[in-house]
């Protein structure tokens, strides 16, 4: 998979060009709007990471650019200004996520593996983390063979970390999937709902599944824990 | 017709000026000339009585009076020309007195007797009847060496009243008519001049933050108004770049503050999770990290406020049942107070449409609950009330927690304010929840208020317009 990475804070392209070769990625990083858009004309990327405000060439204009092409390449949009006009503008002309910094990388990742898949996601209506099975058609979880009783929103959280487990996901990834953008500043409501959640899936048995990952968030996990 | 309005005042103002200014002319002109006709009259009598004392009644003694009631008849017919003459001796007996006039204009019998006088000369005006008025005037003669004798002369004023009365009705009904034309027209005038006034005044009304691109219209008169919907306009024009320039400024800061937050951010996220490093090192790095994503949640939190500031709320608005809402969110936030063993009531009305930004409106429900979910002790008790009161919806959240002293009650709004900063519960957030909460309701043009007591809780009100049904 080859992504190409437009970002001209030279630390930011850094630290996301390292994560990503971390997870076996081949990244090429362009730190200008001009030469993305030549580099992006020749090769053929699998996903694009593009930032809104670049020299040369401005994000959106690269963006167009691509798009008048009709590119079929995921594209995600870095921005560290944010407001409504701004996104919808870039969805309108052919963004397909947009993520606002800062971010966590978790989250980064998170969303750039979603783009990839895009085409045949894992649509397996019971999903297996160890021995704990969520049954997405009946909402019925099972840890052990025993069923466990969760509240609505307990199973979205749980459901919604299954979909990717050993992956981290941060506190503002999961207010957003699983309450809505008004919870945004709220973030401890996360952390009553997972350990209620911990209490029911995790507590009668010696492997703890639910894994906090200390200033990131929290990932649902089959490894043992270090 | 407003009468605080320019028009209305200055011609009332100048109506009135003008009537006074009328009025006092023509006093001035009907005395003048009663004065001058009167005078005129009384001079003419004045001068025949003159005559008859010089010409006929100095030689009195050699022609006999009998001659002289002749003579007077004859130079002066006064039966012919209806006057009144009259001439009686100084011990009050009438030697001569003139008829009945012709026309029967008056009845001399009315005429009283002649009064001694001291003075040599003197007029008097009598009323007769018919509400005729004769001028009289009386000579006291003294010849030497020849009775003394008074001789009266009288004239009707009628000519005089006629003339008078008739100038009395032109002024009487002329003057209100000239005041009520310059008056209305003065008024439509005016009218007309200040039409751009009340152009320029509906137009400004228009202008709000958010269209400050638009301009007044500018009327091509080249007078004052022209100048001052020029000058207006300028200042509008001021008024656009800045606002202007605080979006690019809060779109900047908000660039430069992020990008280094990312960097501080990722390279400490890589910290935690790299196993190369010790335990130690990694709980470090977390501790970090976790400061990192306080600083940007506060960062975020101050974008969110200048957004509003900026009227960001006004671009989603839709409309919504604001008792679901409060139902849905105390239901979501249920187990963050349950955890502190906090019961939520939540009492609606059936249906409560209002028109807003739902994912705000939303916020402040959240912010409110949070923020009393924080200040209540454990098994405490928050009450969510929804209700409409005359056109208004009505969002209460009460608590029975520690409350707010009264003299930080009036800046609890305030961004970054904390009313103790030792209060426990704290050290996630910045104390810019309830100040989101401020600007929010500002943005929808609701009032929110909010009080308290010590020790027995705080209750924070939200009074919205409600929607039409």
């Amino acid at each position: 998979m080859r992504i190409q990475l437009v970002e001209d804070e030279k630390k930011v392209a850094d630290i996301i060009e390292r994560g990503l070769k971390a997870e076996r990625f081949a990244v090429d990083v362009y730190h200008d709007g001009q030469s993305a858009w030549e580099a992006a004309d020749i090769y053929n990327f699998d996903l694009i990471i593009l930032d809104l405000m670049l020299p040369k060439l401005s994000g959106t204009e690269v963006l167009e650019k691509i798009r008048r092409k009709n590119q079929q390449v995921p594209i995600l949009i870095l921005t560290a200004r944010d407001g409504m006009a701004d996104k919808i503008k870039n969805f309108e002309t052919g963004a397909d996520d947009y993520l606002t910094k800062p971010f966590a990388f978790a989250e980064l990742l998170l969303r750039v593996k979603a783009l990839l898949r895009r085409g045949p996601v894992n649509r397996a209506s019971v999903v297996r983390v160890a021995d704990l099975e969520i049954d997405r058609l009946s909402q019925n979880v099972k840890r052990g063979g025993k069923k466990i009783e969760l509240t609505a929103k307990e199973y979205s959280l749980l459901e919604y970390l299954a979909t990717n487990p050993g992956r981290v996901f941060s506190r503002t990834m999961i207010i957003e999937h699983v309450w809505d953008q008004s919870f945004q500043g709220l973030t401890n409501i996360v952390d009553v709902y997972v350990r209620h959640l911990r209490e029911k899936v995790d507590d009668a048995f010696s492997v703890k599944l639910l894994r906090t990952v200390r200033g990131v968030g929290y990932s649902l996990n089959d490894e043992v824990q270090t | 017709m407003n009468p605080r309005s320019i028009s209305f005042r200055l011609v009332a103002w100048y109506a009135s000026w003008l009537a006074g200014i009328f009025l006092l002319l023509s006093a001035v002109l009907y005395l003048d000339l009663r004065h001058f006709l009167e005078n005129d009259v009384r001079q003419a009598q004045s001068r025949r009585a003159h005559q008859i004392a010089n010409a006929l009644l100095t030689h009195v003694k050699q022609t006999g009076e009998a001659n002289v009631a002749s003579q007077t008849k004859d130079w002066y017919e006064p039966e012919i020309n209806d006057r009144f003459i009259r001439i009686t001796r100084a011990d009050g007996t009438i030697f001569y007195a003139s008829g009945q006039p012709n026309d029967g204009s008056f009845n001399p019998a009315e005429v009283p007797d002649f009064t001694p006088s001291s003075q040599l000369e003197y007029s008097r005006k009598l009323k007769l009847s018919g509400g005729k008025t004769l001028l009289l005037v009386g000579l006291n003669v003294q010849s030497p060496g020849n009775p003394s004798y008074l001789v009266e002369f009288g004239e009707l004023l009628d000519p005089v009243e006629t003339m008078l009365k008739h100038l009395f009705l032109q002024l009487a009904f002329g003057l209100p008519l000239a005041v009520f034309i310059i008056a209305g027209g003065g008024f439509l005038l005016l009218r007309r001049a200040l039409t751009p006034v009340e152009q320029i005044t509906r137009a400004a009304e228009r202008i709000t933050q958010h269209n400050l691109s638009e301009r007044l219209p500018v009327a091509r008169t080249g007078d004052e108004l022209a100048r001052l919907s020029v000058s207006l306009n300028r200042m509008i024009a001021r008024l656009d770049e800045a606002f202007q320039n605080s979006k690019r400024f809060v779109a900047d800061a908000s660039h430069d503050l992020r990008t280094p937050l990312t960097i501080l951010r990722g390279e400490l996220e890589s910290f935690a999770e790299d196993a190369r490093l010790t335990a130690e090192l990694r709980e470090r790095a977390a501790s970090m990290l976790e400061e990192a994503v306080h600083l940007s949640k506060i960062v975020e939190q101050l974008f969110t406020l200048s957004r509003l500031d900026a009227g960001e709320a006004r671009t989603e608005w839709t409309r919504f049942d604001l008792a679901e809402l409060a139902k849905i969110t105390a239901d979501q936030m249920n187990l963050l107070a349950e955890d502190k063993g906090i019961s939520i009531s939540c009492e609606t009305s059936q249906t409560m449409p209002v028109e807003g930004d739902r994912v705000r409106l939303k916020q402040v429900v959240v912010n409110l609950l949070d923020n009393a979910i924080k200040y209540t002790p454990e098994k405490g008790a928050i009450q969510l009330r929804v209700h409409g009161v005359n056109g208004h919806a009505i969002l209460e959240v009460k608590d029975n927690g520690i409350g707010i002293p009264s003299e930080a009650l009036p800046h609890v709004f305030e961004r970054f304010y904390r009313v103790d900063k030792t209060r426990s519960g704290e050290s996630e957030s910045a104390g810019l929840g309830l100040s989101i909460v401020k600007s929010i309701c500002a943005a929808h043009g609701a009032e929110v208020e909010a009080e308290s007591n010590v020790g027995s809780g705080s209750c924070f009100r939200i009074k919205l317009t409600a929607a039409k049904h």
